[in-house]
């Protein structure tokens, strides 16, 4: 015979002022199977878990039923409550008369507590039917896997490998870097990009416990969180990076040109290619696209030059296999193509640039030796237009979202244009300043009053040629007249985008992303790092536009996840999963398409005992599996059940109203 | 229509700041100073304007503005001014410009003001002080205004607002060699 100890709390005023609380305890009473029932002014307070300690020695109590707060809240003290008193935590039921009934029907008193009431009698009949659970554990591999080397990737790899954990770090192209090793100097402070970011850079290639994969990619996950395990693909680089002393005669006598994607295609690089100078590993892949000797069987020549003997044009693309506990996915950004506007002349005016390509003018490792140039004519501009939110809070163009980092770039831009060259000045069609981190306004203010950059409020209607200028019509918000600027170079700062293989790698891990292809966040305040699926973590632009030190930030705070899910050998888990009855299940398969986790394969087991033919059935595995119950409701021949929640403990429910 | 380039230095921003020993250039053009001006509703242009217009080295429009020039120098606007720009300070400097090159409204309104200007400096520099009395009665003589105002001066007087007699300051002489030394200066700076 059960024995239920019922424990009303008032919740101070947040129940009490609106279900009569005595009432809902003398309602309790009535119940048979309750033994024991009292009210307490908040029965999480420490007196109030004593309550229940003491009634469930006392009165050899076998379930608890808690009328108070959503569990949400505080079903873990409760539980814990529970287990101090030696009893199994998993025989509590919470019936949430605060959030279902007291907030909501503040107005019937009356109602408010006969609906409590109802709360208390289904949470009763449900715990009767409760049984002990226990926690499953579940064994983790310590070793990360971060997908991208850039900023972000390697402030995570480096962070993780700092408290002693093995990290895998895969990137797609020869050189980890990624978009910070395009940049000349970082705003508010205008450190060289470069100056800060090598130094990270050769701490991964040289950290014991970091192990570098670049030229390579993702191609498949599969496991659980502690359990993964990753397939990854190394692009056949064609050159042997043990023997390749990095020497670069195979690319500079390589007489295959292409347009160099490190300087947004301004200049050219060989078919045989090192991105650029500081590149890590700094060692020259060949382009396969592009390199006669794999397209045509001709040339050689680097294979000639190599004194090493480290180039083999039979190299083949390569799978290893590595066993993770975690990933974190820092995969960046792209610069949207801005052709739409055409308006502007996107693609019809020489003159007119992104921002990127601009940044890699001044850059002093930049294709122009850091002077900015029209690339018409090659002289040197005087008068550059710079246009913000081209694409960015454009709804119009399908992007509705603010891209962040261009009011900060587009101030260092004008100031970077000042010190290049001095007889210039920069005109920026700006719609808000958003200037909001450390330093950020100040650096603003500093664009405007020490190099006189003019800041006209308006989008830019229209860019036409006039002679050899680019005439760009816009307003001055500001003395609300039309102005027309002659400019030599229009600078667009085109919108943040992702990585445009964001989806793809989203599918194969099993994470959603937005309308954006931005990879999304458990929750948008309170979970900005983790992924609905635990044990994958996001940083920097993978999952919205950042400037650095957010990027910094939250690959370091990615760092810390990993270290935590690492923390012990095993990890504890909600036992609140379902389990498939194989003599049931019909291997129809529904519940493994409902699963939003993936956590439902097939398996074969004989037909019969000791039968040779076999069938198909579900098999849950229990690390994924998050207890959302969908494989339950799906299942036709009811052979799958979630504990904790089983057929008797709803039917329970049901009955007891 | 305006249309902007680069032509070298902005030459009338730099002779403004100079004058005014402000900086035009750290106007944020949030427009506290408008909302503040008692008198910004008779200008061409309000004082955010002005900014602007020194900023895109729109020097004509600005000098042709009688903004400057309605400018009452009160100094509400830089008391409020949140970049601490010394307004006043920029809307005497640009009507200072136009003196000296001679380029400024020629509307009735400008001339008056320029005239009243004139004969207030005046009686500074022979009173030491304001005579009141006759302040308005230049004024109305110079302007050709013989009776503009005239019925207030019952009641002015009757409250002792217009005192008949002009007391001189003890400094008086102090006063008149200021200006000599600020006439003396202006040559020079010529």
């Amino acid at each position: 015979m059960a024995r239920v100890g019922v424990f009303v709390c008032f919740c101070g005023a947040n129940i009490a002022d609106f279900v009569d609380v005595p009432t809902v305890v003398e309602e309790a009473k009535k119940i048979r199977e309750v033994k024991f029932a009292i009210d307490y002014k908040y029965m999480c307070s420490d007196p109030g878990q004593q309550m229940i300690r003491d009634a469930i020695v006392q009165h050899r109590l076998t379930s608890i039923v808690v009328a108070a707060c959503s569990p949400r809240m505080h079903e873990k003290t409760f539980r814990k409550a529970l287990s101090d008193a030696g009893m199994n935590p998993y025989l509590l039921e919470v019936a949430n008369i605060r959030e279902h009934s007291s907030w909501v029907h503040q107005k019937d008193k009356k109602a408010a507590t006969e609906k409590a009431g109802d709360l208390v009698r289904m949470a009763v009949a449900k715990s009767i039917a409760n049984e002990q659970l226990h926690e499953i554990s579940v064994p983790v591999t310590k070793r990360a896997l971060v997908i991208g080397g850039g900023i972000a990737g390697i402030q995570a790899a480096l962070d993780i490998a700092d408290a002693r954990i093995p990290v895998t770090l895969v990137e797609r192209s020869p050189s980890i870097g990624g978009r910070m090793a395009q940049l000349d100097e970082t705003f508010p402070t205008l450190d060289c990009s470069q100056c800060i970011l090598t130094p990270k850079m050769v701490d991964v290639a040289s950290h014991p416990y970091i192990e570098l994969i670049p030229y390579s990619e993702v191609i498949e996950l599969n496991g659980y969180v502690g359990n993964y395990k990753a397939k990854i693909r190394k692009k056949a680089s064609y050159v042997n990076f043990k023997t390749c002393t990095g020497c670069g005669a195979c690319w500079q006598k390589c007489p295959v040109k292409v347009p160099n994607e490190y300087n947004c295609g301004i200049d050219t690089r060989k078919a045989i290619y090192t991105p650029f100078p500081q590149a890590v590993p700094n060692k020259p892949v060949i382009d396969a696209e592009h390199c006669t000797m794999l397209l045509k069987g001709k040339c050689g020549i680097c294979a000639k030059v190599c004194e090493k003997g480290s180039i083999d044009y039979k190299m083949v693309d390569e799978v290893i296999e590595r066993e993770i506990g975690a990933v974190v996915v820092a995969t960046g950004y792209d610069l949207w193509d801005a052709t739409p506007y055409e308006e502007y002349g996107v693609g019809r005016y020489k003159d007119i640039i992104n921002s990127l390509e601009f940044e890699r003018m001044v850059s002093a490792n930049g294709p122009t030796g850091g002077v900015p140039v029209r690339p018409s004519d090659g002289k040197v501009p005087k008068t550059v237009v710079f246009i913000k939110c081209v694409g960015s809070r454009d709804k119009a163009k399908g992007i509705e979202f603010c891209s962040k980092i261009c009011c900060m770039y587009t101030a260092k831009h004008a100031i970077l244009l000042h010190h290049k060259v001095h007889d210039s000045r920069a005109y920026i069609f700006y719609m808000d300043i958003r200037a909001a981190g450390k330093g950020y306004e100040e650096f603003v203010n500093r664009a405007q009053v020490e190099t006189g950059a003019v800041y006209l409020r308006g989008r830019v209607s229209k860019i036409y040629q006039k002679g050899d200028k680019l005439m760009v019509r816009g307003e001055d918000g500001q003395l609300g007249q039309e102005v027309e600027v002659e400019a030599d170079l229009v600078v667009l700062a085109t919108a943040v985008i992702p990585y445009k293989e964001n989806p793809a790698l989203a599918r194969l891990l099993g994470i959603s992303y937005d309308k954006y292809g931005y990879l999304s966040e458990a929750h948008p305040k309170l979970r900005p790092v983790e992924t609905a699926k635990a044990g994958i973590f996001l940083a920097g632009c993978t999952q919205a536009p950042k400037d650095i030190p957010d990027t910094v930030a939250q690959a370091s705070a990615c760092a810390a996840k990993v270290c935590g899910l690492f923390a012990g050998d095993t990890m504890k888990k909600d036992p609140m999963i379902s389990t498939v009855n194989n003599e049931f299940c019909s291997g129809c398969q529904n519940c493994v398409q409902v699963c939003p986790y993936q956590a439902i394969v097939t398996e074969e087991i004989p037909l019969g005992h000791g039968a040779k033919e076999m069938r198909t059935v579900a098999k849950i595995n229990e690390g994924v599996c998050q207890g959302c119950g969908s494989c339950v409701a799906i299942c036709r021949s009811m052979a799958i059940t979630l504990a904790g929640f089983t057929d008797p403990q709803i039917i329970n429910e049901i009955v007891a109203i | 229509m305006i249309t902007l380039s680069y032509k070298g230095k902005n030459t009338f921003l730099e002779a403004v700041n100079k004058k005014s020993g402000s900086d035009v250039l750290e106007c944020y053009q949030c427009g506290k100073c408008v909302s503040t001006c008692p008198v910004s509703n008779f200008m061409d242009f309000p004082p955010r304007e002005i900014m602007q217009m020194i900023k895109l080295e729109l020097k004509e429009e600005t000098q042709m503005a009688n903004s400057t020039w309605f400018c009452l120098t009160c100094s509400a606007c830089s008391g409020r001014c949140p970049r601490e720009i010394n307004i006043p300070a920029v809307m005497e400097a640009v009507r200072h410009l136009a003196i000296e090159e001679n380029f400024h409204p020629d509307s009735k309104q400008v001339k008056n003001i320029r005239k009243f200007h004139e004969i207030f400096l005046d009686m500074i520099k022979r009173y030491g002080r304001n005579y009141e009395l006759r302040m308005m009665a230049e004024f109305n003589i110079r302007t050709r205004n013989l009776f503009k105002d005239m019925h207030l001066a019952p009641k002015a007087l009757l409250k002792g607002k217009i005192p008949l007699g002009v007391k001189s300051v003890k400094s008086a002489k102090a006063i008149k060699k200021m200006y000599e030394m600020a006439e003396k200066l202006e040559q020079q700076n010529k």
